[in-house]
């Protein structure tokens, strides 16, 4: 059978930079309890001039870039996001536009909370193994909103990243994938509502903790792998906390998922968050090293992959924009600033 | 905004497509129908250089309305790598970061948004390389 | 007979803020006043040319059509436009009429009404529209943003200064306080010009022509008019125009220390008067920002290329000097309605001419020159007028 996987990688990660502190201080809370709570000490903020659309374009960009191949052989381009620009009108048709990959090609924007670039994943998976298409983009891109005072706005960041999907030159072959998927109300956004609304701890145990847990067993059963079989795992991080436990919980080590924890400088980049962890860790991997990653997206499912790092990997790694580069790069912004470029005061 | 200069224009916005003369090699941005030098139709499309250096630059603190939300921004006149020149907004720095001769690169940004239900149009913009 | 246009008659509304009227008001006064001001019957006046910038996109679109109404006039109109030089690209189409013989007796009316709009908003948007709209302001570009970009060119290549820039307006209030219709009799001090909020760095808050209301109007007469009338108490010929272009947009150009279409037209000007700068006394430039003076006085000829802030420094174009620049006090203390400013530019040489300029008028000369500039440089209209005995 044919192999399938990751063939190049994109992430972008906008400039600026809020301090979990200088929210506190508007709050009048504890700075160093939350701290070390969420283990989360800035999270990232978009320009003004930025937006869902603008990211998933840099982040795929990257990811064309890296490969180097014509867009032209794109074949499918899912853009995964719970903050889109236009409610009706798709994202991926920009993205496709502005890649220079129309017009041959299917494309749809996603939404399934957190998880729905992995979702497209799957999508590109499906399409290229059934032979349908060369190549999918898989985009996760979010520019998260978060009430003012309200928990969520210590961490509701901004990001995205994008992952060339197909047969050839492949970097990190897929090994397998594994869903769950039940109804569970732990976060949600009604139609024309600004801000979303969550269960508060009941995002915890029965939606984030239940759902990673069930794909990623489920997963490693399938595949008849344990958690020291693999060098890397990346989980969806809203915070630091939540996939640390996770980790624990699944029997996986602190060193293993160390690597994808980027969430502690740009918070929670929601659709990109697991993903940009895997984009983060094949910039540091070797051929021969197996990565986990399991997504998870309120609502509530979880999507776990298994990879297998190729020797092709050394080829595209030296490619310039690299998480690490956007992760070096930032401005810290104060809290007026961060209220203008959110659009809270205009 | 009008959605038939929104769709006119994309790929000159979001590629910076302008064309080249096949007859005389011209190259030019925005795109034509015609050779801007020699005014022959045997033009083809040409993807300009997305790196260049900063020629000139000012930073705008008033503005049009629909761009007043940005402000302040810095513009300025960047000659690309394959030696044409556009006019364009500089990103992603400050003020004091922006020297004359400095390299950029392209990036994808929004120009301006038509109020709050209307369109919104991207295109390039430059940041340092 | 040589053929040849005269101006006959001509009048200005005051400029600045006519919250009270309506643009075809304004031109309505104008109108009448220039036909007043030639003696002639409202009647003898066969078509009208009327230059304006806004009308029509911002608002009324056949702006003659309201103001002959106004003069109960049935006549041929046409509205010309040219961006900021539409008043001198009416002119020159007028001029057009009465040399092909098509005319005798024409009015030309330069017409603007801006007061309406806002500064920081719709001005910016209409100003954006005399530049490359959709490849320089709908990339973020101003107009004075791209001044500020030619002002950087020309400090970085000559040495100018802040103080030689600033210099221009003021010498330009100090002249405009003698202008009873100038929008500004007031001098403004160099501190001032200096110490200033940049709006795009190095331009200041106080650097550009201030955007107003008014109008101005012009009657020409062919020879023949001329002739049949000895009396006539103003007959002042129109002995050079040129007319030339640029690219719109700065980006396309070679040079961003000088501007082409401004050398263009002065040369043709010139080649059709028959004299060159030298012979220039007084001038009415396109001063909308500080380097726009500073840029026509070297591209027409007047001063060696990059020593044109140094000389405003020193004083080489103040009134009284080998060639005063300016002395209605410019667009910058008189305002800027954009339409009719070309238009008024022309009626200050006319007053020049006549000895009607009061405190501001120069002795003893027989040239004077105006230059209309669209955008950046996009269009340039150079007109020069010459004494009766001397244009013949």
């Amino acid at each position: 059978m044919s192999k399938v996987g990751i063939v190049s990688y994109g992430s972008y990660i906008p400039r600026y930079r809020i301090a979990i502190e200088e929210i506190a201080k508007i709050w009048n809370e504890d700075a160093d309890e939350l701290i070390s709570q969420l283990q989360v000490v800035s999270k990232t903020v978009p320009g003004l001039d930025e937006d869902v659309a603008t990211m998933a374009v840099e982040s795929a960009r990257n990811a064309v870039n890296r490969w180097g191949g014509n867009s032209n052989d794109i074949g499918a381009i899912y853009v995964g996001s719970e903050s889109r620009p236009y409610a009706v009108k798709p994202t991926a048709t920009i993205v496709a536009a502005a890649l220079d990959a129309e017009k041959t090609l299917t494309a749809a924007d996603l939404e399934f909370a957190c998880k729905a670039a992995t979702a497209g994943m799957q999508m590109c998976i499906g399409l290229v193994k059934s032979d349908m298409i060369d190549y999918g983009l898989a985009i996760g891109s979010d520019s998260s909103q978060a009430r003012p005072r309200d928990p969520l706005e210590y961490t509701a960041g901004a990001g995205s990243a994008a992952f060339l999907i197909g047969e050839k030159n492949i970097i990190a072959e897929l090994e397998g994938t594994y869903s769950v998927t039940t109804d569970t109300p732990d976060f949600w956004r009604r139609e024309g509502a600004v801000y979303p609304t969550h269960g508060q701890r009941f995002t915890g145990q029965p939606a984030y903790f239940q759902h990673t847990i069930d794909a990623s067993k489920g997963l490693m059963e399938k595949l008849g792998s344990e958690p020291s079989d693999y060098h890397h795992v990346t989980f969806h991080q809203p915070n630091t906390k939540f996939p640390l436990s996770v980790a624990r919980m699944l029997g996986f080590s602190n060193e293993q998922v160390e690597k994808s924890l980027i969430c502690k400088e740009i918070g929670n980049t929601y659709s990109a968050a697991s993903i940009l962890g895997l984009a983060h860790i094949l910039n540091h991997s070797k051929p021969g090293e197996r990565i986990f990653m399991t997504s998870y997206g309120s609502g509530a499912g979880s999507d776990a992959f298994s990879f297998m790092v190729t020797d092709e990997i050394e080829k595209i790694q030296s490619y310039p924009y690299s998480t690490n580069y956007y992760l070096n790069r930032k401005e810290m912004i104060d809290y007026g600033t961060y209220a203008r470029y959110k659009g809270v005061i205009r | 905004m009008e959605p038939p200069k929104i769709w006119r224009e994309k790929r000159e916005r979001y590629l910076a497509v302008g064309i080249k003369c096949l007859d005389c090699e011209n190259k030019s941005f925005p795109k034509s129908e015609f050779c801007t030098k020699c005014s022959s139709n045997n033009v083809k499309e040409y993807k300009l250089a997305d790196t260049g250096k900063l020629l000139y630059f000012t930073q705008i603190t008033q503005t049009a309305q629909e761009m007043i939300e940005y402000a302040p921004y810095i513009v300025g006149i960047v000659e690309l790598d394959d030696t044409l020149k556009v006019t364009g907004q500089i990103v992603d720095c400050n003020l004091d970061e922006v020297k004359e001769g400095m390299s950029v690169r392209m990036v994808f940004r929004i120009l301006a948004r038509d109020g709050n239900e209307g369109l919104i149009r991207y295109g390039f913009k430059f940041a340092p390389s | 007979m040589k053929q040849n246009v005269y101006i006959t008659g001509f009048s200005s509304t005051k400029f600045g803020e006519h919250y009270d009227k309506a643009a075809s008001s304004l031109a309505t006064k104008a109108l009448l006043g220039s036909i007043n001001d030639a003696e002639i019957k409202k009647e003898s006046v066969q078509a009208a040319f009327f230059g304006s910038l806004v009308s029509g996109s911002n608002s009324q679109t056949s702006i003659g059509s309201t103001c002959i109404r106004e003069c109960a006039l049935q006549i041929p109109i046409t509205r010309i436009e040219a961006g900021n030089a539409s008043g001198a690209a009416a002119f020159q189409q007028a001029y057009s009429g009465i040399l092909s013989g098509l005319y005798d007796c024409v009015a030309v009316v330069g017409v603007e009404k801006l007061s309406d709009y806002v500064i920081g908003g719709t001005i910016e948007k209409i100003l954006g529209a005399t530049i490359d709209y959709h490849w320089e302001f709908e990339m973020g570009a101003t107009l004075a943003s791209l001044y500020a970009i030619l002002t950087k060119a020309h400090m970085k290549e000559f040495k100018t200064t802040l103080e030689q820039l600033a210099a221009v307006p003021v010498k330009n209030h100090k002249n405009g306080v003698k202008n009873p219709l100038a929008q500004f009799r007031r001098e403004i001090s160099l501190d001032r010009f200096l110490k200033a909020k940049r709006i795009a760095d190095p331009i200041g808050r106080f650097d550009p022509a201030t955007y107003c209301d008014g109008a101005s109007s012009i009657i020409l007469s062919s020879s023949k008019i001329i002739a049949e009338n000895p009396d006539i108490k103003t007959k002042i010929p129109i002995v050079g125009l040129g007319h030339a272009s640029d690219t719109l947009s700065l980006h396309h150009r070679d040079t961003l220390t000088s501007l082409q279409a401004t050398k263009k037209a002065a040369n043709q000007a010139f080649k059709m008067a028959n004299i060159n700068a030298k012979d220039i006394n007084v001038a009415e430039v396109h001063d909308s920002y500080p380097i726009g003076e500073i840029l026509a006085i070297e591209d027409i000829g007047f001063f060696p290329k990059g020593e044109g802030g140094k000389a405003t420094e020193d004083g080489l174009t103040s009134p009284g000097s080998e060639i005063s620049i300016n002395p209605s006090g410019g667009l910058k203390a008189r305002g800027d309605p954009f339409g009719a400013t070309g238009i008024a530019q022309i009626v200050e040489i006319v007053k020049q001419m006549k000895g009607e300029a009061g405190e501001r008028q120069t002795a003893d000369f027989n040239y004077g020159l105006t230059q209309n500039v669209s955008g950046t440089g996009a269009m340039t209209y150079v007109t020069i007028l010459a004494r009766e005995e001397v244009g013949k």
